[in-house]
């Protein structure tokens, strides 16, 4: 089957739409994951979604609809249970990896479901996207995209020191906890779309590659963009071309360009430090 | 007589400890007060209190005639209060100095709205003031602790403050930095008429400047000068 064929298909549409979208969107989620520490909130949602999953499959409801609402809830009240308990929310995150994975084990031992069936939810997929999961893709997206663009200044405060939002006036609580909840819906809706475990490809990888070659917040939105779009764009192409994994070959290419942004950082570095003596 | 800042029979926890236990301290509108303690005496604590960022456990907060155990009140008074504080940012994070600077027009400003003109002129003079300007366009990390600090107070200047508070603001100075710094802060709080409270752990720089110095031990305030 040629690739003018396969563009064709209405599946195939689907997965370019996602890919524009979540690959220029989803990355700035990453910058905040990475600027606020929040490794350990992006597992536990991951482990939320599985409980959502197993509830579903539980109940007889679509598991990943339930997955993408428990996500949803969790990262609502997430922040504020947090400050509330005087708790981080590392530990916190690790509380709810920990217990969620229990309660949904229980789940599957009663119900007698088959745990490969359940683990689905950790793999998805991008070429088998409905219209519905599509729309999801796009609104979280402007959403991501309009959070940044009207709430730039304050992002930026936050992301630099909280402590600094806060003393400065700020209404940074709401804020931050505004940040978590779009975290959340991301990392649910990128379930969807490429799995759990992959994640990363469209969430941190590109953001990992921004911070490495960026001199300002605003050339850090930009790259993690631009390097989210490439990596999407080149690892769909590569996957049709050679029959690959759409999930692997994403990440490969967002790999290629983290190895590719290092040693720009390292030559730039090098020489920079050799002009000013 | 109206108080810039009333702290009254004040008592904080952190944990299980006891931080500050029945603390009563005053300053008049543009007068420069130090509280002076050891490390761990509850001096950070007593400043957050002061800005509203943490509630006390037991007392009476007014600030700016604001009573802070109103939480509208405590977000209202953050955006007259400039805090310059102690801990520098370690971190790798990708902002120059004068965006540092800048963000302390921020609260003023308002959500959703962009710096103007008017605001970037302000993050300016804080620079020149505090001596920085030459280091406008250098990346906050790679400053040393003491160009750091110096940063946060000129971010808290660029927000036209009624307050100043500072938390050790010779920490990471050396003898001659230190006395410029409170120089530079002393001239400050005389030019724009602040309120000063200034906590540290240090006298030598405290005794030429202050108007009035508390002593804090062991969360209790043991002797006042002045």
């Amino acid at each position: 089957m040629g690739l003018g064929q396969l563009l064709s298909y209405p599946f195939m549409q689907h997965a370019i739409v996602a890919i524009f979208f979540a690959g220029i969107a989803f990355p700035l989620i990453g910058v905040f994951i990475l600027s606020l520490n929040l490794i350990p909130l992006r597992f536990a949602m991951m482990h939320i979604a599985l409980l959502g999953g197993a509830v579903g499959l539980f109940l007889k409801v679509d598991p990943l609809f339930l997955g993408l609402l428990f996500c949803s809830i969790s990262s609502l009240v997430m922040g504020p249970v947090s400050e509330k308990m005087k708790v981080g929310l590392g530990a916190l995150s690790g509380y709810f990896m920990t217990l969620t994975l229990a309660i949904a084990f229980i789940l599957f031992y009663k119900a007698n479901i088959h745990v490969v069936q359940a683990f689905s939810i950790l793999w998805g997929s991008i070429l088998s996207l409905t219209f519905v999961d599509l729309l999801l893709v796009i609104v979280v997206s402007v959403l991501i995209l309009g959070l940044v663009a009207v709430f730039y200044k304050e992002i930026q405060t936050i992301l630099y020191d909280r402590e600094v939002a806060l003393a400065v006036g700020l209404p940074e609580k709401m804020l931050y906890y505004a940040m978590i909840f779009v975290l959340g819906l991301t990392i649910a809706v990128s379930m969807r779309m490429i799995g759990a475990l992959l994640i990363d490809a469209f969430v941190l990888l590109p953001a990992i590659a921004a911070n490495l070659v960026s001199k300002s917040l605003k050339q850090v939105f930009f790259f993690s963009s631009a390097f989210g779009l490439i990596s999407g764009m080149g690892g769909l192409y590569l996957a049709l071309v050679f029959d690959l994994p759409t999930s692997s070959t994403i990440i490969l290419v967002a790999s290629l360009i983290i190895g590719i942004c290092a040693i720009y950082e390292r030559r730039t570095s090098f020489y920079g430090k050799g002009t000013s003596g | 007589m109206h108080h810039s800042i009333e702290l009254e029979d004040v008592h904080a926890r952190l944990g299980n400890s006891t931080v500050l236990n029945g603390v009563s301290i005053l300053a008049s509108p543009c007068e420069f007060v130090a509280v002076v303690g050891a490390n761990g005496a509850g001096k950070t604590t007593l400043l957050k209190i002061t800005n509203g960022t943490i509630q006390p456990q037991q007392g009476r907060v007014k600030v700016l005639g604001y009573d802070l155990s109103r939480s509208d009140h405590c977000h209202s008074v953050r955006k007259e209060i400039g805090l310059v504080p102690q801990r520098t940012i370690s971190h790798r994070f990708p902002i120059c100095v004068e965006e540092a600077v800048l963000m302390g027009r921020y609260g003023k400003i308002g959500l959703m709205r962009r710096p103007g003109e008017a605001d970037r002129e302000k993050a300016n003079e804080s620079m020149k003031a505090v001596g920085i300007f030459p280091l406008a366009k250098k990346p906050v990390h790679e400053l040393s602790g003491g160009q750091q600090q110096k940063v946060s107070l000129a971010r808290a200047l660029a927000q036209e403050p009624s307050i100043l508070l500072l938390d050790e603001p010779t920490t990471y100075l050396d003898a001659d930095s230190s006395s410029e710094i409170m120089e530079t802060i002393h001239s400050i709080h005389h030019q724009r008429r602040l309120t000063t409270l200034l906590v540290s752990h240090d006298p030598q720089w405290i005794d030429q400047y202050c108007d009035k110095i508390y002593l804090l031990k062991e969360g209790k305030i043991t002797l006042t000068r002045g």
